[in-house]
């Protein structure tokens, strides 16, 4: 019955949107209707998506690539400006469950392997891209003619920024199967903490480009002192989320749904415009709530009940704001990109669990939890696109398409990584 | 930034707000009721809005539609959903009978009154835009709110036969002068007031009547099978958004469709006992929400005209309330009297009335919409004071004479 209401619903949009209509669509601008019809598309495709063994996320993501601005064209530029309203809510939302899905004692068992992944696969990516750039610099039309210094600063860009795993879809995929076990939550923390690490890799690498460029231009260590800022004071406040939250669960208990939604757009939206790092506030602000109170569970709950509409518009949306023309100019050199990115990502994982001591399934497997990519990489590639005007646009358009193909494929390969470990349905 | 700032600031005052909203009083006072009806977040979204911080301005409000439209359509779902044949035919037929004949002496006795009077104060607007106005006066003084007995219910007897008539009315009396509104939205269709009225008004009321129904068999197919509260949280906050976007890409109104949808779905769907928590607890935080957009979508505009217009519709919805109450009750033989003194418990309509203005005010961008905007809301807002008083002379006092 669903696959025909989705056909129906997909109908009816068409004879909405059709040219006889369009004097009516001047009259009543508004993005209720792309809105309305994305969720329901969006969730529809989703549960058929999911009927073929792949992750509901990947339907929604689906959905949105199909009905965006560059194919069907039911969402305009606009209407996906207007719905990018709810990304702050829905990143604030799955840090605040990933957050609440961390034990100590579980994260106490597996920190060495952790650290140890997160340093390898870091480390032979932005190795592996530098040496990439030099033996296929000509791949890059934008490369051409530019002296050892400034291939350098690329190579260095390039590979931070393939480093970047998106958590919110890996915590959304393991939300989505209920997971739970070794592998699942090993992935789970890599790609919070890699998160942040890379962040703090980006700054480093851009303050050292920028010095590469611009010989005049001393090493300016001032950021530094920046990320210490930010960094504790991220840490601060997501202590005193943390503590609010625990307080209101205990004492006050009512309108849970509202409570935790004005608790993650106000903690996004300040953190975000102050400097600091909203998702590791909000992270950490789970992460207390789960460890230091008995009000996890209900915590969890909470969000789970009220956070799914706001999940399935926050994924169609960052499909449909995937750039399909820059894919269609760049896929052949973006494809390479990502070849070589899962190649890195399976040796700096093996290298690293190998070196942990852990066990042939991680060593072998886990790599495949790594490969998605979304909001922190796209952030990423707008600075420089604004730093380096250049080659920025150039380089943005490639990256965009780089992770257009890794975010369809990576919630894929971290579902199949979690099925084949049995660890699916465990929660 | 304005826009992000103005929706937390929603997000957190729908979420303060709903704590207290409809906390159950035992005291019949007005003020107590005013903030507790939630009526005091009209003038809080007046200070946010233009003649205030200007944090909800009209670029703001703009950005903010979808979140608008999603109000209004939630407000008609709701009002809609509790229409379902099976819950309405416990009733009377009589009390259904009585509800139609009160509205329409309402409708009748404001939208005549209005005819004379409006062309006398406004003599230079063109008198066509005048009549409609009339109307929308009649329609909007006809809906009533259970809300106000609602509220008080734990000071009301128990089983009493005009408490049970009372809450029948106040509830049901809504859907007339929601219909009414959607002919006049339909038939006098802005921009095209004066071309094809009868086959353009046919063609939109076969719409806003035809799609939510199409929506409700789709909603209610994509419910029959095993689902999730929150599968249903998706397809119904989906559902209610695309038939008021659809109703807002027409030109129609928002709360008249999702009205539609809402009775469609009621009487199709088993998952009652699902829906009604998820209403329940959406409802407030949207209602606060919506309030708050209807005090800075507010042109707040008074002067003299304004004022004797708002005593016009206090004195007449007191008087389309009383005077023709003992003889419908006779015409229709009720097995009990009713009194004229019953009327008073009408004077609250609640979120349907503003829903009601907040509907003209986007559908008709005219040149005496503020002058019917800011008359209806205070008209509403003085029946809200009237309303807990209104309670206490009539029902209290009827039922417990019985």
């Amino acid at each position: 019955m669903n696959i025909i209401v989705l056909i129906v619903l997909f109908l009816l949009m068409l004879f909405l949107k059709s040219t006889p209509l369009e004097p009516f669509a001047e009259l009543g601008k508004s993005s209720s209707l792309s809105l309305g019809f994305i969720l329901v598309f969006a969730f529809l495709l989703g549960k058929k998506i999911k009927q073929l063994s792949l992750p509901r996320i990947t339907g929604f993501i689906l959905a949105g690539i199909f009905c965006g601005p560059y194919i069907m064209k039911f969402l305009s530029t606009r209407d996906v400006q207007n719905l990018q309203l709810l990304d702050g809510l829905a990143l604030s939302l799955i840090a605040l469950t990933a957050g609440g899905e961390m034990r100590i004692s579980e994260l106490k068992k597996y920190m060495r392997t952790l650290v140890s992944i997160v340093f390898f696969q870091t480390s032979v990516i932005i190795v592996g891209f530098t040496l990439f750039c030099f033996i296929g610099g000509s791949l890059f039309p934008f490369l051409a003619g530019k002296t050892m210094a400034q291939t350098v600063a690329f190579s260095l860009l390039l590979g931070t920024l393939a480093t970047a795993t998106s958590p919110s879809t890996t915590i959304a995929v393991i939300n989505e199967l209920k997971a739970k076990g070794k592998i699942t939550d090993l992935v789970l923390s890599a790609a919070v903490v890699k998160d942040f690490a890379v962040i703090v890799l980006f700054a480093f690498s851009l303050s050292f480009s920028k010095g590469l460029l611009s010989p005049e231009k001393t090493f300016d260590a001032q950021f530094l002192l920046h990320i210490l800022r930010d960094v504790g004071g991220s840490i601060l406040i997501g202590l005193a989320v943390g503590g609010g939250i625990i307080l209101y669960l205990r004492f006050i208990k009512e309108q849970m749904a509202v409570f935790i939604l004005a608790v993650a757009f106000f903690t996004y939206q300040v953190s975000h415009n102050f400097g600091f790092h909203p998702l590791m506030i909000c992270l950490l602000a789970g992460f207390i709530v789960e460890n230091f109170s008995s009000q996890g569970e209900k915590f969890i709950q909470a969000i789970e009940k009220s956070s799914l509409p706001i999940y399935v518009i926050f994924f169609a949306i960052s499909g449909a704001s995937l750039n399909m023309a820059a894919l269609q100019k760049t896929w052949f050199l973006a494809l390479i990109i990502v070849v070589l990115r899962g190649i890195l990502k399976y040796s700096g994982t093996y290298i690293g669990a190998r070196l942990a001591r852990a066990e042939q399934g991680i060593r072998k497997k886990s790599w495949a939890g790594f490969i998605s990519q979304a909001g922190v990489a796209l952030g990423m590639a707008v600075i420089i696109e604004r730093t380096f005007p250049q080659w920025g646009d150039e380089f943005k358009a490639l990256i965009l398409a780089v992770i257009a193909i890794n975010q369809i494929f990576g919630p894929i390969l971290l579902q199949r990584l979690i099925n084949r470990a049995e660890e699916a349905g465990k929660k | 930034m304005k826009i992000l700032f103005a929706f937390g600031v929603l997000i957190l005052v729908s979420f303060l707000g709903a704590r207290f909203l409809f906390r159950k009083r035992a005291s019949f006072s007005p003020i107590s009721y005013f903030f507790f009806s939630g009526m005091i977040y009209i003038f809080f979204g007046l200070f946010l809005g233009r003649f205030g911080v200007k944090v909800l301005t009209g670029d703001v409000l703009k950005n903010l539609d979808p979140l608008v439209h999603l109000c209004l359509g939630w407000v008609g779902f709701i009002f809609g959903f509790q229409f379902e044949y099976k819950y309405i035919r416990r009733f009377p037929q009589k009390y259904v009978g009585l509800s139609f004949l009160q509205s329409l002496f309402i409708i009748v006795l404001v939208s005549v009154s209005f005819c004379i009077l409006l062309p006398l104060l406004y003599a230079e607007q063109d008198y066509f835009m005048l009549y409609g106005m009339a109307i929308a006066m009649g329609l909007l003084l006809s809906l009533s709110s259970p809300s106000l007995i609602n509220f008080f219910s734990r000071r009301l007897p128990s089983g009493g036969n005009y408490c049970y008539l009372a809450r029948f009315l106040s509830g049901v009396n809504g859907f007339w002068g929601v219909l009414g509104m959607s002919l006049i939205i339909s038939f006098w269709h802005y921009p095209f007031f004066s071309t094809g009225i009868t086959t353009r008004g046919l063609i939109f009321l076969v719409v806003s009547v035809l799609f939510p129904v199409f929506l409700g068999y789709l909603f209610h197919f994509l419910t029959m099978g095993r689902s999730e509260s929150g599968d249903l949280l998706v397809f119904l906050l989906g559902m209610v958004f695309f038939a008021a976007g659809a109703a807002t890409y027409f030109h129609l109104s928002s709360l008249f469709v999702c009205m539609i949808l809402g009775v469609t779905y009621s009487n199709l769907t088993s998952l009652q006992g699902k829906i009604y928590p998820l209403l329940i607890s959406t409802e407030k935080p949207f209602y606060i929400v919506f309030l708050i957009f209807i005090g800075a979508m507010w042109e707040f505009t008074f002067d003299l005209k304004i004022g004797l217009i708002v005593f016009i519709l206090v004195g007449l919805r007191i008087a389309g309330f009383l005077l023709p109450l003992r003889f419908f009750g006779r015409l229709l033989k009720f097995p009990f009297p009713v009194p004229a003194r019953f009327g008073l418990c009408f004077f609250s309509s609640g979120g349907i009335a503003l829903a009601f203005i907040v509907s003209f005010k986007l559908l008709y961008p005219l040149e005496m919409t503020n002058v019917f905007v800011s008359a209806a809301i205070l008209a509403t807002i003085a029946g809200e004071f009237l309303g807990p008083w209104g309670l206490k002379k009539s029902i209290l006092i009827l039922d417990e004479k019985r």
